[in-house]
């Protein structure tokens, strides 16, 4: 029995030891990966950065970088490249286990999720208000998504303003110009499209079927939400909700608009030349640009407003990020200062960061500056950066808040359903309901 | 088997495999075409794949992952491989009523999702400083009810003639489980290195928590982080699931022979 007991215990040690040795052996990895990650917070001149996408975020991060250590040659960013659902889980993981130490000093959120993040885990932002950073120079509808009860708590960054854009070759087979979808109506843009089907057997438009993105758009556009101030759901009633519905439903009908599976699938129909335009946030087009042979054949316009609904306007926004400080910062004022001067106050660092990225800003000042004016060959010799920077400014605020996406996703089915033949307003009523029931209700 | 029988057979079968194998033929092809070419549903091979190759080294720190994959996956199932072997032997072997209670409640765990355990481990671990380490990634999965329940059925198929000749013969315990068993079940061992092994490589979710260092990027890590953005290019985010894919394909080869024989039992 003793021996038993001895080779039992003798085989644990050496389980244990060369546990160790995984660690000891990894030692100089793990701990260099220590120093660094907290590095950010402990260092006077450093901050770590969490974000996503290297040849946009990352990269004007890193530029932001270089901005900064002009007058501050010390600095050192430490950015570490996180996918947007990683940094949403690993933001939800710190936060309820109530441990925020593991978190960087800044990091990017998704705007569509912002105020949900900022509400759920009040603890682990920093309020920005007071910061130094000057809000005024962003678009308002913008620095909304980062707004909870008056209080600021993002930086805007990257635009997510909508364009319409269109294939000027294939409206031409049709007889038409570009300018001819310019402040347009949707009844207008039906029109239209269906001529352009009849002539040259492509619609107009694609979107991903079961996805809110082109109602969202239509909403937002006329300054409509799908709560209302206080967070309540607003969607039984809402005129402009059913108006958009009812647009969407005949778009598909007409065969101006089809739907596709997934997200590959409508990038494909845009590369392969199956539509003859699309309506998305101005991000598209990087996506766009990817089917070189189409250069000189695309153009951007505004997209076409809702009919008979009071506040609409050819303006809208879908998508974009916002830098948050978070309360793990030992280091709150050097990651104010930052973003006050390279984000929210540098010229410099958006007209570099354009060109290389078609990285879209919200700051407002640089829809003056040369770069943003440069004519885009793409998009037949229009300056297509300084058009949409202008956009921004002209977008309706949307009321996001906590269930933002859950509403999002119940529209989604409710929109399939109306496609299918159901009832606008029953469907509306289920939406609600079904956010509702999500809310705890 | 009649012309007809055998006919329809085989038919099944081609369509069957067709199935499981155009996906890795499309995954192949993709990696060596343009994104655009991707999107646009091309089957042959492209020529892009060097150009591919450069865009992934130069944006995504492609060896730290490799590196790194290997380093935990190894660790991980050679210790996990130790003490699943010793804890299902020991189940099996020395088995009495409350060993089988322990069993049942280690089976019981089986059943409890990672995604209900994640945040109380998150807490440990931070408390325990563990986060950003080798001991964080490999401790929670360490050992697995699956391993110990595999490792125990196929201890049961373990002759007691040969442990008890092996104890007359004056071998303690622990020689007999490493002289006697390990030997023995070979192919068991293969099967449960091929599983830890896949498992470990493709976790995905507990490391991305614990782990918020940039070199301590593993192989999905660096897959996920080209699936974002504004633009996904499909040629490089192929190539990178291609070179993802190469190591566990070449380890079930290496010991697919084994790994079907210890699924089935290794003792004949």
């Amino acid at each position: 029995m003793k021996k038993k007991i001895a080779s039992l215990l003798l085989a644990g040690a050496m389980v244990v030891s060369l546990t160790a040795c995984g660690t000891g052996g990894s030692g100089s990895t793990a701990q260099t990966g220590d120093k660094k990650g907290d590095g950010g917070a402990k260092a006077t001149n450093e901050l770590t950065v969490w974000c996503w996408d290297p040849a946009f975020n990352l990269y004007a991060m890193k530029e932001a970088e270089k901005v900064y250590q002009k007058d501050h040659p010390d600095f050192k960013l430490n950015v570490v490249e996180t996918p947007w659902k990683d940094i949403q889980t690993k933001l939800t993981t710190a936060a309820t286990s109530g441990n925020l130490e593991s978190l960087p000093d800044i990091m990017l959120l998704q705007d569509n999720a912002f105020q949900k993040n900022v509400i759920s885990y009040p603890d682990a932002f920093q309020d920005i208000t007071g910061s130094g950073v000057d809000f005024s120079k962003f678009a308002k509808a913008k620095t909304a998504y980062s707004v909870v009860e008056g209080k600021n708590y993002g930086v805007p960054f990257d635009n997510g303003s909508v364009v319409g854009c269109y294939r000027t070759d294939i409206l031409k087979e049709a007889g038409y110009t570009v300018d001819d979808f310019k402040d347009i109506t949707w009844s207008q843009y039906q029109e239209m499209g269906e001529k352009i089907l009849a002539k040259t057997g492509k619609p107009l438009l694609s979107c991903q079927a079961g996805e809110s993105d082109l109602i969202m758009m239509m909403l937002q556009s006329a300054g409509g939400s799908l709560f209302d101030k206080d967070g309540k759901p607003d969607m039984v009633g809402n005129a402009t909700l059913k108006k958009v519905m009812e647009t969407y439903a005949s778009l598909v009908k007409s065969g101006v608009l089809i739907e596709v599976n997934d997200w590959d699938q409508y990038v494909g129909t845009l590369t392969n030349s199956t539509v003859g335009g699309t309506i998305n946030g101005c991000w598209i087009m990087a996506s766009i640009q990817t089917a070189e042979d189409q250069s000189g054949n695309w153009a951007i316009t505004n997209m076409p407003k809702l009919e008979g609904v009071e506040g609409a306007t050819n303006y809208s926004n879908n998508g974009g990020s916002s830098w948050a400080v978070t309360s793990a910062s030992k280091n709150p004022e050097l990651a104010y200062d930052f973003l006050s001067k390279t984000f929210a106050g540098s010229t410099e660092l958006y007209e570099t960061i354009l060109p290389k990225s078609g990285a879209m800003a919200t700051y407002l000042p640089v829809a003056e500056s040369k770069v943003y004016g440069e004519p885009q060959k793409f998009f037949g010799d229009k300056p297509v950066y300084s058009m949409i920077t202008d956009f921004a400014s002209k977008v309706p605020s949307n009321n996001t808040g906590v269930y933002y996406y859950e509403a999002r996703d119940a529209v989604a089915t409710a929109i399939t359903k109306v496609v299918a033949g159901s009832d606008i307003d029953a469907e509306i009523k289920n939406a609600e309901d079904t956010v509702n029931f999500a809310m705890g209700k | 088997m009649t012309k007809g029988k055998k006919f329809f057979a085989y038919t099944f079968l081609i369509v069957v495999s067709f199935i499981s194998v155009f996906p890795l033929y499309w995954m192949m092809v993709a990696a060596t075409n343009r994104s655009v070419d991707v999107t646009r549903g091309t089957l042959m091979f492209g020529t892009a794949l060097f150009d591919n190759a450069n865009k992934l080294l130069g944006s995504q720190n492609v060896s730290t992952a490799l590196i790194n994959s290997f380093k935990y996956s190894t660790i991980m199932t050679l210790i996990s491989l130790l003490i699943c072997s010793i804890a299902g032997y020991g189940f099996e072997v020395f088995h009495d009523k409350a060993k089988d209670r322990v069993m049942s409640v280690i089976l019981l765990a089986m059943m409890v999702p990672f995604a209900a355990t994640m945040i109380p481990l998150y807490q440990m671990f931070s408390k325990a400083r563990l986060l950003n380490s080798t001991l964080g990634f490999i401790l929670p999965t360490i050992s697995t009810p699956f391993l110990i329940m595999m490792f125990r059925q196929s201890a049961r198929s373990f002759p007691s003639d040969i442990m008890e000749a092996a104890r007359l013969d004056g071998l303690t315990e622990f020689q007999i489980f490493y002289r006697m068993f390990l030997p023995t079940m070979r192919s068991t061992y293969a099967a449960a290195l091929t599983i830890t092994f896949m498992n470990a490589w493709n976790s995905y979710l507990w490391p991305k928590v614990i782990m918020s260092d940039a070199k301590s990027i593993t192989m999905p890590m660096l897959v996920a982080n080209l699936t974002q953005g504004y633009v996904t290019d499909y040629g490089i985010l192929m190539l990178a699931v291609l070179i993802c894919t190469i190591p566990t394909v070449v380890i079930f080869f290496l010991l697919q022979k084994s790994f079907a024989e210890g699924i089935t039992g290794a003792v004949k």
